[in-house]
């Protein structure tokens, strides 16, 4: 499975950046709803869409896809 | 001869190798919980885990383990080791799970009938949908015994009782008044099946036109008989869903739910590490995971709550955690005596 984003559908709203638990591990401030301070983690929003980083970070738990309110980001 | 026919269907799928004798390895993907103990065991590394956690979560239509048919050496350790029967494995026809030769998990869940009361609080508990209480309740009317009668000739047909009766036991013709006839009525009767004797219409009708007594308390012991009163039913537990995960046991009011387990362990849960994404709560096959509620706002609780009663050591929550805040510990095996070294070892490895 790969994660995969497309970013015709994504509104911006960061939830998969929060939600993300490498994300949090990594960058511990975007638990708070902040932005990541590193290009370390798996995904930010760049832009106002949302951009993969380290794609290869990625457990595949599925956290970011259930929580996706658009169906931008998912594994497949 | 020897001939080779392999087939791999869908999600669910077989490896089948016909030499001097025909072995066969089934896959049922909707039965595995993937805690990835088939792939820890296979001798040859032909099983690969997927990416369980994204599979559950996501319903993703992709089987939870891939088996390189080319590795396999169809050995059955993968069936031995699997603790839910996902992969069945069967010489000539018959599954291994009846022969001897091979261990055999020491786990098993029953329902004593002569004990169970049927209040269906297994089936509702149970993680993996397993379990089904069928019950037949007592008639309601053989519950109960008095007197009911509607003097007709009092009755205004005013609708009250109808409406008030708790049991739906009175029921009244209406009609539109004609000249002809000008009743808002024609009829109006007690169904003493269904009526319980509790005289709320008799107290509520307005022109007392119900005489009803109710002889439960006064004479029950002669009008009743007790065997009336008796719930029958059965219980049936599905091996195939069934994981041993004993919340049966746990929840059951009258010990009639007995379960035993293969693994003894212990769960070790980093509170800190863990953010809370819900991955474990998600893919434990036991429900053994839940996210704590605080009893008033500002209370700090746990990140995720773990009760050990119902967990299996399955493992499946330490494959999938992303931040690797769960570590599963299996201190016990039980299994059924081999002769050979190999399995006996194989077995052993499983303890952590």
């Amino acid at each position: 499975m790969e994660l995969k984003v497309e970013q015709d559908n994504c509104l911006g709203c960061g939830v998969c950046v929060v939600a993300c638990p490498i994300n949090v591990s990594i960058s511990p401030e975007v638990a708070g709803g902040h932005g990541s301070k590193t290009e370390e983690v798996i995904m930010m929003v760049e832009n106002g869409v949302i951009k993969l980083f380290s794609p290869n970070k990625c457990t595949k738990c599925g956290t970011c896809q259930l929580f996706c309110p658009t169906d931008a980001i998912w594994l497949e | 001869m020897v001939s080779n026919t392999k087939e791999v269907k869908d999600l669910d799928f077989d490896v089948t190798r016909s030499a001097d004798e025909e072995r066969k390895l089934a896959f049922k993907d909707e039965v595995c919980i993937g805690c990835g103990i088939c792939e820890k065991v296979c001798p040859v590394e032909a099983i690969e885990l997927g990416d369980v956690g994204a599979i559950v979560r996501t319903e993703a239509d992709e089987a939870k383990i891939c088996v390189d048919e080319n590795k396999c050496v169809l050995c059955g350790m993968c069936s031995v080791g699997c603790p839910v029967d996902a992969l069945e494995f069967t010489i000539d026809g018959e599954s291994i799970k009846n022969m001897d030769v091979y261990p055999q998990y020491l786990s098993s869940a029953e329902i004593d009938d002569e004990t169970c009361i049927y209040c269906k609080a297994c089936e509702a508990a149970c993680p993996r949908e397993a379990i089904t209480i069928a019950r037949e309740l007592p008639e309601r009317e053989k519950l109960v015994t008095g007197e009911i009668e509607i003097d007709k000739d009092t009755c205004i047909y005013c609708g009250v009782c109808e409406e008030m009766c708790p049991a739906d036991a009175i029921t009244m013709d209406s009609k539109i008044p004609t000249s002809a006839d000008p009743s808002v009525a024609s009829d109006i009767n007690v169904d003493t099946d269904k009526c319980v004797y509790c005289l709320i219409c008799k107290k509520s009708c307005p022109v007392d036109a119900i005489m009803a007594a109710c002889r439960t308390c006064s004479y029950g012991e002669y009008d009743l008989d007790p065997a009336d009163a008796e719930i029958k039913g059965s219980s049936f537990i599905d091996d195939d869903l069934c994981v041993r995960c004993g919340w049966c046991e746990e929840i059951c009011p009258v010990d009639a739910a007995k379960v035993k387990k293969p693994f003894k362990g212990e769960i070790i849960v980093d509170q800190d590490k863990c953010s809370t994404c819900g991955a474990c709560v998600d893919i434990c096959p036991c429900d053994v995971y839940s996210f704590p509620q605080p009893d008033e706002s500002g209370q700090i609780v746990d990140k995720v709550f773990k009760d050990e009663t119902y967990c299996i050591y399955c493992g499946a929550c330490e494959n999938v955690c992303p931040v690797d805040a769960i570590e599963v510990k299996r201190t016990d095996v039980d299994y059924t005596p081999t002769k050979s070294k190999s399995w006996k070892n194989k077995m052993e490895s499983l303890k952590t």
